[in-house]
């Protein structure tokens, strides 16, 4: 079952298109992450499948229902995180807490949100306005949770978070995950969103640049790196690596075949060599790739 | 319900202070009425002033100052500014203020939808603008029994101040429906306050201008001020041609308030 269906949406600001055209779907129980750097349209994305701003163009639909006809009956069914938390400054963060209830019409786990406030360690007598940074984060993370969600929308949840909150939030974001909750992340750090999502869904200039499954893709495909005076670039190619990238004493290749021959190729050269890596493409690397392959497109 | 407990709990001190500073206002205006007119301010001659300048300040009825309701009539006029312009303030803040301190980030991934957003704050804040109003009015109505001139009917009195606090109420609606239409085409709530100024001020300078001249009377239609101003309220009672006006005013911006905040892009 499709959680959330994105058909063709783009969104224009006057003459400036910040999405174009963005078709994907994230499944129910998946742990998706959608990456593209600064301005590539990832907030502005989340903010039309919230509904915060209407799209130009396409269809949007959140548990199979178009948005923004049933965004009531979607809303109560989504936790959302923003990027920049800026709740009513006024309030308590225990207010916080009952307002978010109230707007549920749900009383609330007792249990559950006392979980939830030890395991990040907030001050629900404290102001939100006198809150760090990282502790508004926080916060609005508690609140995101607490009418148990079947669909969590984090925008950059971890900014501001020290590393043990991190690796609580993850924590607890793959039990989530386990219990059948969908997660749509958006992130900047490609190191959580390859150890964490399942999926992931890359944007560049409002445009989708691809969408990998990570539970399969990057354990095939393999990085080597060759160093020395007399590389085999060569040689490599005609096993079917691909050169990645080459200056004067270093090589890389991508490398999607089979593993006997590489190895067969490399000790053949291995003397002429200084120093020899195989490794598993991250998803930087993957990143990289298809960014520099959609340049040379163009 | 949620939001208008929100709002109702975040407007509570700007409304204790509107009530507190408008009723020392207002004792402070009505207490000094047994000094002017034991001064003869009914004998000022302002003869050399032109008819119509006097009648655009409210001041061609001289002999009226003498007595409690047409002293506190011409005085109260600036609090009725002054009242227009904090019901215009709550209207322009209420929707552009959540955008501005991006706690609409919050608010509307809550289950609401932005019809319940508008509705909900428009009669948070409406009864915000009535308590304020009818509070003001009670401390006004009370200080002028306690100064009023000896032999002033008390039951006339109480019938002016049940006008003008109707008139006055149709008013600080008015302005408040007005402000809401200019928030929801607001991003920001940086000009919520000159645009208050600004809207309150122009209105009454029309209504200034259309008493002035006969040729240009229509424009009093366009200043919610000159509906309720106490002078007129006290002499004419409740003019309803001006009423009708600022009640199909308040349902047009009100109805136009819907469908443009339905529509906009929300600043996150």
């Amino acid at each position: 079952m499709s959680v959330i269906e994105l058909s063709h949406i783009s969104k224009r600001f006057g003459k400036f298109v910040a999405v174009d055209d963005l078709s994907f779907t994230v499944e129910k129980g998946e742990f998706f992450g959608f990456i593209g750097p600064n301005g590539a349209g990832k907030s502005t994305t989340m903010n039309m499948i919230l509904n915060f701003i209407k799209q130009s163009r396409g269809e949007i639909a959140l548990f199979g229902q178009q948005i923004p006809e049933h965004e009531l009956d979607v809303k109560i069914r989504i936790g959302y995180v923003p990027s920049d938390v800026r709740f009513y400054p006024q309030l308590s963060v225990q207010d916080l807490i009952h307002y978010t209830l109230d707007f549920h019409h749900i009383k609330g786990d007792k249990a559950e949100i006392d979980r939830y406030c030890d395991l990040f360690q907030i001050d629900r007598k404290k102001k939100f306005g006198d809150l760090s940074l990282g502790n508004k984060k926080k916060v609005a993370l508690v609140c995101s949770m607490i009418h148990h969600p079947e669909l969590l929308i984090m925008d950059e949840p971890t900014n501001g978070l020290d590393p043990l909150m991190h690796a609580r939030l993850f924590r607890l974001l793959k039990e989530k995950q386990n219990q059948g909750v969908t997660i749509f992340l958006s992130s900047h750090n490609l190191k959580e969103v390859e150890d964490y999502c399942s999926k992931v869904a890359f944007i560049k200039a409002g445009r989708l640049v691809g969408v990998e499954d990570l539970t399969t893709v990057n354990k095939k495909v393999k990085i080597i790196t060759l160093k020395g005076e007399k590389l085999p670039v060569e040689q490599m190619e005609a096993i079917g690596a691909e050169c990645i990238k080459q200056e004067d004493h270093e090589a890389r290749f991508i490398y999607e075949q089979e593993l006997g021959r590489l190895f067969a190729t490399l000790s053949q050269f291995a003397a002429d060599l200084d120093d020899i890596t195989v490794g598993d493409r991250d998803l930087e690397e993957q990143f990289m790739a298809m960014y520099e392959n959609q340049e040379a497109a163009r | 319900m949620t939001l208008f407990r929100l709002e109702c709990k975040t407007h509570r001190k700007t409304l204790l202070v509107w009530i507190i500073v408008v009723a020392l206002l207002t004792l402070g205006l009505v207490s000094l009425f047994p000094a002017m007119k034991d001064m003869g301010l009914q004998q000022m001659d302002l003869k050399a002033m032109p008819k119509e300048m006097l009648k655009a300040f409210n001041l061609s009825d001289m002999a009226a100052l003498s007595t409690i309701k047409g002293y506190f009539g011409y005085e109260f006029q600036y609090v009725m500014i002054a009242t227009g312009i904090f019901s215009a303030m709550l209207g322009t803040n209420a929707l552009a203020r959540e955008e501005s301190e991006g706690t609409i980030s919050y608010l509307y991934a809550q289950p609401i939808s932005r019809l319940s957003i508008v509705a909900s704050k428009m009669v948070a804040n409406s009864l915000i603008y009535t308590t304020y109003w009818l509070i003001s009015m009670i401390f006004a109505f009370v200080s002028c029994l306690i100064f009023k001139e000896a032999g002033a009917s008390v039951s006339n009195l109480f019938k002016a101040f049940a006008q003008l606090t109707f008139a006055g109420w149709i008013m600080g609606l008015t302005f408040l429906m007005v402000g809401f239409l200019l928030s929801s085409l607001l991003s920001s709530n940086k000009s919520a306050t000159s645009l208050s100024l600004g809207l309150v001020f122009l209105t009454f300078i029309l209504g200034v201008v259309g008493k002035l001249k006969d040729d240009f009377q229509v424009l009093v239609y366009f200043s919610p001020v000159d509906a309720a101003l106490p002078s007129a309220v006290f002499k004419n009672g409740i003019e309803w041609n001006y009423i009708m006006t600022d009640l199909v005013v308040l349902f047009i911006t009100c109805l136009l308030t819907f469908w443009f905040y339905k529509r906009k892009d929300l600043k996150v």
